[in-house]
């Protein structure tokens, strides 16, 4: 059999979403003109046919041989990033893509995926001949410093793209990773302690607009031209969608281009203008049964490895879903981070529906076993 | 354990956000909705005044005043044709234009549309109190440059234009925009991070006929830093107005320190040109025009140094031992080298170093830097600072350029004779060098054998700019040949055969090199580069003068400077 029944459900749950991320693409794109706008949600097509494609093959290829290819996914992941700051530093200027062959490629997408599997491997590691893992009984350099450096190094280089959302993401994979994998309590603490205490220090590394950005999101009206006019903006169309929303294609924030980013980072807004509370209500269920089935797969697993994948997947999902809405009501600091399969973006439905396939592998080989 | 923690923790966290979902949507969503309806949230930007730029008295060369904009809240169209008629008959302009201004500038429907910038006062007043009757009208304060002095220090300045592309790409990420006002050419650009102002602004909302409800937020605008500059004007003015109608560049500057006093070019042209792109015809004959006056001739263009450079050579020539105070060589108007012969531009007979500097004598350079072979001339030319860029802060600063045989036979696949040489020695040849570099060059003779570092900002916004990057080396001379070279160029001025003789009557003691360049094309260019006063240098000068037929004239312009700024006490 190709797919396994849970396999099978989480396609359909994110096809389902993706479907609607098409239909708020198709409508925030339909009134600017030309044909690279026009054409926008075919490509949103496209790339979910490739989405599917690889979900398909990555379901039928044996997880445990991410174990094996662990550095070296870390590697090239490092490489890829590096690649985009020589080009960057090239180009003089801000740049997250990379430009292969016909498409941009977002490095920072893979990277999270990437880390979560480096994770993963990094806290499953049994010592010769014992049946517990030896997680719980490193001490603070083992458990938190050494993967704490080899994170560092990737998510430097993605803040300095600069990307500060996603940095900040994979900062919280790290966390959460620390906390699932069974690191002392005392320990995971610690770290959040240290880290709040660096704060300051953080705050002086950022770039000036950055901390505009950061600081708008305190109060918006304090720069109601620039990143405080997308939050008013934002805010303006999740409510005026009131209980029903306004309807496909009649929203008029998204549509009359006062929402900017309307078809990737504020997609959420587009779309509850237009579909209302209800919509939004439909929308978070199926995020969360998307969640909840990878949650599920999580405990089924008893290969250690295999858990705490499944969990870091989860955690990526359920870490960048969050900080997205959050962003798209006024809760959080634009930053920058796309809506998984909601948003238009190749890198990013690429690496949705890959980390999807591992999902449906792990459980799959559990069944195998 | 752990893993159904944060399963509820996510759950938790959606819920929360649900939340807020609810909250917008059903709590505030009748007004949000209202406010998306009638699309009654305004912006309207305001304007900072960029950082003035001062000189080292605090006076002001560029500075900002504020105009008035005439701004049109974009409403449904009869509404807006009744405005702009009403508008176009106080502004006694057709409506027509007025329009088409419109419908260019139109941004989206909830920005304010500039339709006549720069308006009269007493018109903007007159729009202003007819607010109750037109609610879609707005006059809105708007900075813009200014510059008291014209064109004075121009090149130094540059000027104000929209932003290309290029720098757009380059500069996004500091928070430039497309339509933004940026520096192009000097300080302008150098620093234009710092002079730059924010942008502020307010939203509001407003009713169904446009008229002003309540502020939504405010942003206010910020004003750039001002940058002062260790140019002085009164020696600017001075600069300029003897070099009017001619092509070329002056400097003065500072020889203890570097400081530039004074850098001027002709041709150059008046920045407001750029301000008021209303007349495209004169800003297009700048653009166009053959003479490029919007190059900065002093530290962008390069040319020849010919017999200016004699000062490199002697040094090299004496510091090597390959000559010495005695050492003559007799000069018959000139000298075969190869199978060609090379002349001098007189006979002068048995001439030693100091007569050889003081005459100008060609021969007896090509004989010493026959001795000293290219290689120790290069040295010595990079070591007096040429070949690369001084490091002043203003941009596109070229390096110029010094031959080696090396780098001929590297990039021209060519042979090295010794012809090349003998140019080499009299400053011909493929040797080329910006006005600023000849000035720091001379200075070194002015200051005691130190090479200075030029530079031109002196505080930003009150704080003095950093002084370690202001470099000053040494140069490895020994202090008599120094010397020697010193009262040789002393004597250029004052003795009766000397070049400079055109500078002896000067009230001030002057001294100094000339240099006439043999140019392919056209009048040699002509140079003049000294210091005065003699006894203790506080300027080195360097006056070059495109196709200026010969040094003689570079020498009389710098005297008409030099006695003018005598009279007015700045010596």
């Amino acid at each position: 059999m190709l797919l396994s029944r849970s396999g099978t459900s989480l396609l359909i749950i994110a096809l389902c979403i993706a479907a609607l991320g098409i239909l708020s693409i198709y409508s925030s794109t339909s009134q600017k003109e030309g044909d690279f706008w026009q054409l926008t949600y075919k490509r949103q097509v496209f790339w979910v046919m490739i989405g599917v494609a690889l979900f398909l093959l990555v379901s039928n290829f044996n997880y445990r041989r991410f174990w094996d290819a662990t550095y070296l996914l870390y590697a090239v992941t490092l490489a890829l990033l590096l690649l985009v700051f020589i080009l960057g530093a090239v180009r003089l200027g801000a740049q997250r893509w990379l430009k292969v062959a016909w498409f941009n490629f977002q490095p920072s997408e893979a990277a999270k995926l990437a880390v979560v599997v480096f994770l993963a491997r990094y806290f499953s590691t049994k010592p010769a001949g014992a049946l517990s893992l030896s997680v719980g009984s490193m001490g603070f350099v083992r458990a938190v410093l050494i993967p704490l450096a080899f994170v560092l190094v990737p998510v430097g280089l993605i803040v300095e793209q600069p990307d500060l959302g996603s940095g900040i993401i994979v900062f919280l994979i790290l966390l959460i990773m620390l906390y699932v994998s069974g690191v002392r309590m005392g320990y995971v603490l610690g770290f959040v302690l240290a880290g709040l205490s660096m704060l300051p220090v953080f705050w002086n590394m950022l770039r000036g607009y950055q901390k505009d950005r950061l600081l708008v999101f305190l109060n918006p009206n304090i720069d109601p031209l620039g990143a405080g006019y997308t939050i008013i903006q934002s805010k303006i169309a999740i409510g005026s969608g009131g209980i029903f929303g306004k309807g496909w294609m009649s929203g008029t924030q998204s549509q009359l281009r006062f929402l900017p980013e309307s078809h990737t980072d504020f997609i959420f807004a587009t779309f509850v203008e237009e579909w209302g509370f209800f919509g939004s209500a439909v929308l978070f269920f199926l995020y969360y049964l998307l969640i909840r089935q990878g949650l599920n797969i999580a405990s089924r697993t008893s290969d250690s490895f295999g858990r705490l994948l499944a969990l870091g997947i989860c955690c990526m999902f359920a870490i960048q879903i969050s900080i997205n809405v959050a962003m798209n009501l006024g809760f959080a600091p634009v930053v920058g981070v796309p809506l998984y399969l909601m948003s238009y973006g190749g890198s990013s439905i690429a690496v949705t529906f890959a980390s999807l396939g591992i999902l449906a592998n792990i459980d799959k080989q559990r069944s195998v076993f | 354990m752990r893993l159904k923690i944060t399963a509820v923790a996510i759950t938790a966290v959606f819920f929360l956000l649900f939340a807020g979902v609810l909250n917008l949507t059903c709590i505030q969503g009748k007004r949000l909705k209202y406010l998306s309806e009638k699309n009654c949230v305004r912006l309207m930007p305001q304007q900072g005044s960029r950082g003035k730029i001062l000189d080292r008295n605090g006076e002001v060369i560029a500075g900002s005043r504020l105009t008035y904009d005439a701004m049109l809240l974009p409403q449904d169209k009869n509404e807006t044709e009744r405005l702009l008629t009403r508008v176009a008959a106080i502004l006694g302009e057709s409506s027509g234009s007025l329009r088409k201004a419109f419908q260019e500038r139109f941004v989206s429907s909830s920005v304010p549309v500039a339709i006549a910038a720069n308006i009269d006062v007493k018109k903007a007043i007159a729009l202003e109190e007819l607010k109750d009757e037109l609610p879609g009208i707005m006059i809105q304060p708007h900075p813009l440059r200014d510059y008291p002095y014209g064109k004075l220090a121009c090149h130094v300045l540059g000027y104000l234009s929209e932003i290309d592309r290029w720098r757009l790409t380059k500069l996004g990420d500091y928070g430039y925009k497309t339509k933004d006002i940026v520096g192009f050419g000097g300080v302008e650009e150098k620093y234009d991070y710092y002079l730059r102002q924010e942008e502020g602004g307010l939203s509001f909302e407003v009713d169904h006929r446009g008229r002003f409800v309540r502020v939504l937020g405010f942003r206010p605008p910020q004003d750039g830093k001002d940058v002062q500059l260790t140019l002085d004007l009164r020696v600017q003015r001075i600069v300029e107005e003897n070099l009017d109608g001619r092509t070329g560049s002056i400097v003065v500057m500072d020889p203890y320190d570097g400081q530039v006093i004074a850098m001027a070019n002709s041709p150059g042209f008046n920045p407001e040109a750029f301000v008021y792109r209303s007349s495209q015809r004169a800003l297009s004959g700048i653009m166009n025009n053959p003479e490029a006056p919007l190059v900065n001739r002093a530290i962008s263009s390069t040319y020849p140094p010919a017999s200016v450079f004699k000062i490199v050579v002697a040094s090299a020539g004496l510091e090597n031992k390959k000559v010495n105070f005695t050492t003559t060589f007799p000069c018959q108007g000139g000298a075969q080298i190869g199978n060609r012969r090379f002349a001098c531009w007189d006979v002068h007979r048995p001439q030693d170093v100091f007569h050889a500097l003081v005459n100008s004598c060609d021969v007896f350079f090509y004989r010493t830097g026959l001795l000293l072979g290219p290689e120790a001339i290069h040295d010595y030319a990079l070591k007096f600072g040429f070949s690369k860029p001084t490091g002043i802060e203003l941009p596109y600063e070229a390096g110029g350029f010094v031959p080696h045989p090396l780098k001929r036979k590297l990039y021209q696949f060519k042979k090295w004779f010794d012809g090349d040489t003998a140019n080499f020695s009299i400053g011909q040849g493929d040797l080329l060098v910006t006005p600023l570099q000849v000035t720091r060059a001379m200075a070194v003779f002015a200051n005691g054998g130190k090479l200075v570092s030029p530079y031109i900002i002196s505080s930003i916004s009150g704080q003095r700019s950093p002084e370690g990057r202001r470099k000053t080396a040494a140069i490895s001379l020994k202090e008599d040949n120094r010397e020697h070279i010193r009262l040789a160029l002393r004597e250029v001025v004052a003795s009766p055969t000397g070049t400079g003789i055109a500078l002896a009557g000067a009230g001030i003691a002057v001294a100094g090199k000339t240099g006439t360049a043999q140019v392919t094309r056209g009048q040699p260019h002509a140079w003049f580069a000294g210091f005065f006063p003699f006894a203790k240098p506080k300027f080195v000068i360097c006056v070059f003068l495109e196709n200026g037929t010969s040094g003689h004239f570079a020498a009389i312009l710098a005297r008409q400077i030099i006695e003018k700024m005598a009279l007015e006490g700045l010596v």
